[in-house]
């Protein structure tokens, strides 16, 4: 009558095993202190971008990376599960239009014009492939802080992808809604909802469009209605229209979070936000319920199966103390450095003491317990949670969780216990 | 093993909470009335960032007084800043500072506002639905005239209890049941005595005041530690010090389980008590279910039910239990009504200035209760039925009253 | 080469040559005064903010503590828009001699300080994170002052009386004919150009680096930086000052510095001044200490971690006489006229950021003679710019000020509520000003997240109102987010830790900075 699967964490990782879980038939229940990183983040699903050097067909380099890093999370999924993965999430996504191939990286334009390589981009951004070169206007809006569409232009026009063709960019800045001063993120997306306040966008850009044949517009383009923003937006503009990723918050990733949360509340499943795991009870090395703290008292949620997708340092499934000591917070898990150095290095832009941080796990994504075998037995870690990656940097945050989280609920097993 | 502080201790670590917002903006995505209005600047804005500019002698903002309370805030901050909490302790401080007006009193006072109205009901419930007086209302008192306001009855809750001859039983429950349950929805108060009863248990009701959440919630914190701490007390009639404490006002609930002690700072020995053991009704019944202990007998009821649950409810972090219940009735059509807030938030939404944001941040529940057109809709929180049925026009009631029917009531 | 006359030249944008600047300026003389970088940006803009009662010196010090009471009361009428009220608290806590805290109120008494023993219930009520096992507690004057508000309007004023003040000057070659320093030649260190500045008297009040200028005219001047590091923590932890009631040593006062609290600090002899390096070791010795002061304190989030040099002189070396009050000991003026029989040059060293008043009489004091001239001190007496209201500023100041008048443009940074009219303000001002300047004047970057978001904002609208070139943006914005890596990498753990897991997804992620064009 309990709960099949729990799964710790509503990131990427946590909402794709909760998905695959239920969707193979058992109830699900996930726990989390909050939101993860999805309503930040641009919601471009990367899976393999520099190894230092620029990766142009994601899949087929992993091994070659795997190389060079033999302690990285990819080395837990077969190249087939991870394509497997972005499969089924090109089509559970569909209604936002995610679209891209596993063997081909995009270069879409990040915030301030450098060309970025990543793999899965919703419909919003799928213009906004400049590998063939192109030529762009980028638009600003007037008074939205986040988002300096010269200083972005001027860097795109000096980005060179690979194939060696050319990226032109030039950069207006449009007035909406009278002369608003401060555009706020959350007021502003809803507001370009609004027909006459999108149809008023689609006059201001078409009349300054000149030889452009793409035009860039920062990612705000409604939340629940993007997809009629953007295709009507396209219409007024009479040019293909995509999206460029803004710092946080980000409306693509909310769309997505929405999105993962609604798919799972239709499969039966139940996401608990503000239930921070606090311990767990386990007989021999099974685990047997995790507690979580309610406004009153800590209970006891038993499961049969459980995946750890608590996200790593920076949601605060692993922290780090004054001393240096690391700790899993929920199951006092083992932690890695990854490989990463001690002692902090001047240079910020390099390899940091914590930047690899993880929980060790054996080849079955389960973390290593004391003599080296599996802590529980039916305990499965996914994404950030994982040592060993520098997703910023390689760029492979969502890849990562993406087939970790998919290859944890196959491990936990479908169907009712 | 969380350890659970109290007195000083406990807004020490509400505040200190600050220190762990990372600015990352996730609960300002996901604030209703930040995205609703210019007027209020978002959680990130008003709590983390604005508590470091507070000294405890002096405000230096006002923009906090547009925080509703609903408390999403802190449910999805990834960092477990309380950041609602802040927002609680900050708008006390302003009204303290600043006094809080006559409005804010005569809404944070329902017992006032219904005795007040009680001996003359009828009368006063005219009044309530006559436009031109509620127009009055709004100038002098600064409720909204289309605010949703509760219908006092002749005969309050206590009336029947004296007069209701309760089962006896080994198992036993207190029963807390809330000033709108005493002032204005006696009825619920009946079913969840009787949904008790047809489950073995007797119910312990005593005789008890307001929990002092109101008071709270309007920043007049002496008067609601005062409150919360007499209710406490009055909890735990004679030799009761063991029984589950159960409630069918989740605002209520929350209160004895954690607003007591994290915003008001209050602390009694019967408080450290009774929060402990104080369930939500569906956390208790479904907890039954859990132990295969709750009575299945279930008659069907051919309904479509849309359920909302409420910030207050979904604050106390134990998920929808009403769901985990509800979904076990045979015929009924059960809809999950996915929006975080209908606005009302206690008494946030009847006030004059912020009636209209209310509305707003309730907008898309009532689109897609339209949309739905359900036969009923299911809420656990008593103001929140009051501001749904005022806006979409939907009959409302509690969950408990549908498995009440269920059960073979009334 | 551009050159012109003067009759003081500064050499020092600290306190003291600030200090010095204001009071040569108000006796009527013509003032020019340098520095190499941009004002406040050595040990003044990096020492611990705290406007001292006299407390810590007491015991040890009696006449630095006498200086720094009646200091204390001076800047309190002039310069009220640059100190904050906190008052403070010297505490004995569970480690300290109680014996002491007799000794410590007689000594406070006799240096003329205010204050006043409270009950240590009181001071625990009033200071709900104090340590509840002190045992002891006075309260005295302590307060905190801003070195840049501080610095800025002793410029301010100094100019209005006819100062001439620039920064990016390096002195690279000090003028000396024969036994006579007559003036010094500065490189702009942006456009590296020089300028040759004639001078009736040269004031050195380059702090840790006295002995350096001096070395450039040929003299002298044993002056030994000692480092001291300080820890700030993301919010306040008190409203007072708290002073460990005990011998001065390390790590024992932490002051509230408008939105944060910073602990100090410690002191270790380098040969560099330059050396700002601070180690894990000085922090966590910085983070123990302040369990004593605030049980919990280790728990607390550390933002930012800095250190600053003293200026300090060997004892062996006494002031220029300053008529017949008593000669300061814990600041020397040396005439090196007399000393070294190089005239023309004075140099001020020691002291603190508390007495840059006295400090600049009494150098200014020297100068007068020097040039034949007479004129009165003002200072005592004459209101800096901005303070004419006698105001305090307060923590809530900007917060008050954003929520009773919301600027209607966006606020680029939110943390320490700065909006986009004020950047477009500071940089109308000072055109060529550095992103990092510009942090300094704001405190732009200076909030939690440590320029997680506003160096973005603040490159883009420099940019996009032409004060920036592409290139330069981009350099900004790197220099920025290095600069701030400085301060946060021997303080990754906690919610810095996760703050700088946010901000590496901020700017590598989203933006992939690392593969932005030069
Ligand atoms: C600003 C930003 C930009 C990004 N940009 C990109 C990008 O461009 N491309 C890309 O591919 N990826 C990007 N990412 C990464 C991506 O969004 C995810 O963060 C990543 O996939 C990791 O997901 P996760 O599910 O493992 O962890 P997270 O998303 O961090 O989720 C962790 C979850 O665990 C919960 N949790 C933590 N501790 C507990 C506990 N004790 N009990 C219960 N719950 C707990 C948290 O509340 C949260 O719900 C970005 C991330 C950020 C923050
Ligand atoms: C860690 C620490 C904490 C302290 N805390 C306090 C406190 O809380 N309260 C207090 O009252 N005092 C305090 N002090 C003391 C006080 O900060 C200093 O005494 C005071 O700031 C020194 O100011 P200054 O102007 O002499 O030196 P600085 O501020 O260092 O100024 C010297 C200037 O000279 C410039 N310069 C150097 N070489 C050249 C050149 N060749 N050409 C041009 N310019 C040059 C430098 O750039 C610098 O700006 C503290 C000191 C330290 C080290
Ligand atoms: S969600 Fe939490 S950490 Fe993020 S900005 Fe809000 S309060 Fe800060
Ligand atoms: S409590 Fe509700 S209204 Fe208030 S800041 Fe949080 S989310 Fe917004
Ligand atoms: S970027 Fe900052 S300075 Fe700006 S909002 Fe943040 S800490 Fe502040």
């Amino acid at each position: 009558m309990g709960t099949d699967a729990v799964v710790l964490g509503a990131g990427t990782a946590g909402m794709v095993a909760a998905l695959r879980l239920a969707a193979a038939g058992a109830s699900v229940l996930v726990l989390a202190e909050g939101e993860g990183g999805l309503p930040l983040a641009p919601a471009q699903i990367d899976v393999l971008g520099y190894r230092p050097q620029l990766v142009l067909d994601p899949l087929g380099e992993i091994p070659g990376f795997l190389d060079s890093r033999p302690d990285h999370p990819y080395r837990l999924v077969e190249a087939a599960e991870v394509e497997a993965g972005l499969d089924w999430f090109l089509e559970l996504a569909a209604p936002l239009g995610y679209t891209g191939n596993p063997h081909q990286n995009r270069l879409q334009p990040t915030a301030v014009g450098a060309l970025r390589p990543t793999c899965l981009v919703p419909e919003t951004m799928a213009a906004g492939d400049l590998s063939g070169g192109g030529s762009v206007l980028v638009v600003g809006l007037k008074g939205f802080r986040d988002f300096h569409a010269p200083l972005l232009a001027e860097n795109l026009a000096l980005a060179r992808p690979p194939s060696g063709a050319e990226v032109r960019a030039r950069s207006v800045e449009v007035s909406l809604l009278g002369d608003p001063r401060d555009l706020r993120p959350q007021l502003l997306v809803r507001r370009l909802e609004e027909r006459p306040v999108l149809a008023e966008l689609g006059r201001e850009i078409r009349s300054r469009l000149e030889q452009e044949d793409l035009v860039g517009v920062p990612a705000v383009l409604g939340l629940e209605r993007s997809h009629e923003v953007w295709q009507r937006l396209q219409e007024l503009v009479g040019r293909p229209v995509f999206e460029i990723p803004t710092p946080p918050p980000s409306q693509p990733g909310q769309r997505l979070q929405q999105h993962l949360f609604r798919a799972l509340r239709r499969l039966g499943g139940e996401v608990r936000l503000g239930a921070r795991a606090s311990g767990y009870r386990a007989s021999g090395d099974r685990l047997v319920a995790v507690k979580v703290v309610t406004a009153a008292r800590e209970v006891e949620i038993p499961a049969d199966r459980f995946v750890l997708a608590t996200g790593g340092i920076g949601t605060g499934g692993i922290t780090a103390g004054p001393e240096g000591e690391l700790r899993e917070e929920v199951f006092g898990a083992r932690v890695s450095r990854g490989g990463a150095p001690e002692e902090p290095l001047a240079e910020y832009m390099a390899t940091q003491p914590l930047d690899r941080l993880g929980v060790e796990v054996d080849d079955e994504q389960r973390p290593v317990g004391g003599a080296g075998g599996a802590l529980f037995e039916n305990l499965w870690v996914a994404g950030a949670a994982l040592a060993g990656a520098e997703p910023w940097r390689e760029k492979s945050g969502e890849g990562i969780s993406l087939a970790t989280g998919y290859r944890a609920a196959r491990l936990a097993g479908g169907g009712r216990a | 093993m969380t350890a659970v502080v109290w007195g000083a201790e406990a807004w020490a670590e509400v505040r200190s909470s600050l220190d762990r917002c990372i600015k990352c903006t996730v609960c300002e995505t996901a604030c209703p009335v930040a995205a609703v209005t210019e007027l209020f600047p978002g959680p990130k804005t008003v709590g983390p960032q604005a508590e470091r500019f507070r000294t405890g002698d002096h405000s230096p903002d006002l923009s906090v007084d547009y925080c509703s309370g609903c408390g999403i805030c802190s449910r999805v901050c990834p960092q477990e800043v309380r950041i609602a909490e802040l927002n609680s302790r900050a708008r006390a401080e302003l009204k303290r500072e600043r006094g809080a007006p006559l409005r804010d009193q005569l809404v944070a006072r329902p017992g006032l506002l219904g005795r007040a109205g009680r001996p003359v009901a009828p009368l006063f419930n005219w009044a309530m639905a006559n436009p031109v007086i509620r127009w009055a209302g709004e100038r002098t008192l600064g409720i909204h005239h289309k605010a949703p306001v509760p219908r006092s009855t002749t005969r309050t809750f206590s009336y029947w209890v004296g007069h209701h001859a309760g089962a006896k039983s080994a198992r036993r429950v207190v029963y807390f049941h809330g000033c709108s349950t005493q002032w204005y929805e006696p009825h619920i108060g009946q079913k969840v005595t009787a949904i008790l009863e047809h489950n073995g248990y007797q119910v312990v009701i005593p005789k008890q005041d307001c929990c002092g959440l109101p008071l709270q919630s309007n920043g007049l914190f002496p008067a609601a530690r005062g409150a919360v701490t007499r209710l406490a007390r009055q909890l735990v009639p004679g030799g009761t010090d063991d029984l589950p404490v159960i409630s069918s006002s989740t605002s209520c609930g929350l209160m004895l389980k954690r607003e007591a002690r994290e915003i008001l700072g209050a602390d009694s020995p019967e408080l450290r008590s009774v929060s402990q053991r104080t369930y939500d009704i569906f956390e208790f019944l479904l907890e039954l279910h859990h132990r295969g202990e709750l009575r299945t007998d279930f008659k069907p009821v051919p309904l479509t039910v849309a359920y909302h649950a409420p910030c207050q409810q979904q604050n106390q972090l134990i998920g929808k239990p009403a769901l985990g219940i509800l979904r076990l009735i045979p015929g009924l059509r059960l809809v999950e009504l996915d929006r975080s807030c209908c606005g009302i938030a206690g008494t946030y939404g009847v006030k004059r200035e912020k009636y209209e944001i209310a509305m707003r941040v309730g907008e898309p529940l009532f689109a897609d209760i339209q949309a739905e057109g359900p036969d009923l809709v299911a809420c656990d929180s008593e103001t929140c039925r009051w501001q749904i049925s005022a806006a979409t026009g939907a009959t409302s009631v509690h969950p408990l009253e549908i498995l009440h029917r269920a059960y073979g009531g009334s | 080469m551009n050159t012109w006359d003067t009759d003081v030249l500064v050499i020092g944008g600290g306190s003291t040559g600030a200090g010095v600047a204001w009071d040569s300026a108000l006796r009527g003389l013509h003032v020019t005064l340098v520095d190499r970088q941009d004002f406040a940006t050595g040990t003044s803009g990096r020492f611990h903010g705290l406007l001292h009662s006299g407390g810590r010196y007491a015991v040890r010090d009696p006449g630095s503590a006498r200086e720094c009471a009646s200091e204390n009361r001076i800047l309190r009428q002039v310069a009220a828009d640059c100190i904050e009220d906190t008052g403070g608290l010297f505490v004995s806590t569970p480690e300290d001699d109680l014996e002491y805290a007799d000794r410590f109120l007689a000594a406070a008494q006799a240096a003329g300080m205010e204050i006043e023993e409270v009950p240590v219930g009181v001071a625990v009520r009033d200071e709900p994170r104090l340590n509840p096992k002190i045992r002891r507690a006075f309260r005295v004057q302590d307060g905190s002052i801003d070195s840049w508000k501080m610095i800025s309007a002793l410029l301010r004023g100094a100019q209005d009386h006819g100062a001439t003040v620039l920064p990016y000057h390096k002195v690279v070659q000090v003028i000396r004919r024969g036994d006579r320093v007559e003036g010094a030649v500065m490189e702009d260190q942006r456009s590296g150009e020089e300028v040759l500045v004639h001078a009736g008297c040269v004031v050195n009040a380059a702090g840790a680096w006295s002995g350096q200028v001096a070395g450039l005219a040929g003299c002298e001047v044993g002056v030994r930086p000692g480092k001291g590091v300080m820890v700030a923590i993301n919010h306040r932890l008190a409203r007072a000052v708290l002073n460990r009631c005990h011998l001065p040593s390390d790590g024992d006062i932490i002051v509230p510095v408008r939105t944060v609290s910073v602990i100090g600090t410690t002191d270790h002899p380098v040969a560099d001044p330059d050396d700002t390096e601070c180690s894990p070791a000085e922090v966590h010795q910085m983070i123990e200490a302040g369990e004593l002061l605030v049980p919990g304190f280790k728990e607390s989030r550390a933002l930012r971690v800095w250190s600053g040099s003293r200026p300090l002189l060997p004892k062996t070396e006494t002031s220029a006489g300053a008529g017949d009050r008593e000669v300061s000991r814990s600041h020397t003026v040396l005439d090196h006229g007399a000393r070294d029989g190089v005239e023309g040059l004075v140099t001020i060293a020691g002291g603190k950021f508390t007495t840059l008043r006295l400090m600049a009489e009494d150098t200014v004091d020297v100068v007068v003679r020097k040039l034949g001239r007479e004129a009165e001190c003002r200072t005592r007496t004459e209101v800096l710019p901005g303070s004419e209201s006698h105001h305090f500023y307060w923590i809530g100041n900007r917060q008050q000020e954003a929520e009773t008048d919301p600027p209607d443009d966006p606020l680029i940074c939110e943390c320490e509520l700065v909006s986009q009219h004020d950047l477009d303000t500071v940089v109308a001002r000072r055109p060529n000003w550095r992103l990092d300047d510009i942090r300094r004047a704001l405190r732009v970057g200076m909030g939690p997240c440590q320029g997680g978001f506003c160096a973005f904002r603040v490159a883009g609208m420099l940019h996009q109102g032409g004060r920036y070139g592409r290139a330069e943006a981009n350099s900004a914005l790197r220099e920025f987010v290095q600069e701030r890596w400085k301060g946060v990498k021997v303080i990754s753990w906690g919610a810095q830790a996760r703050q700088t897991r946010l901000d590496r997804w901020i700017f590598e992620g989203v933006y992939d900075l690392e593969h932005l064009p030069e």
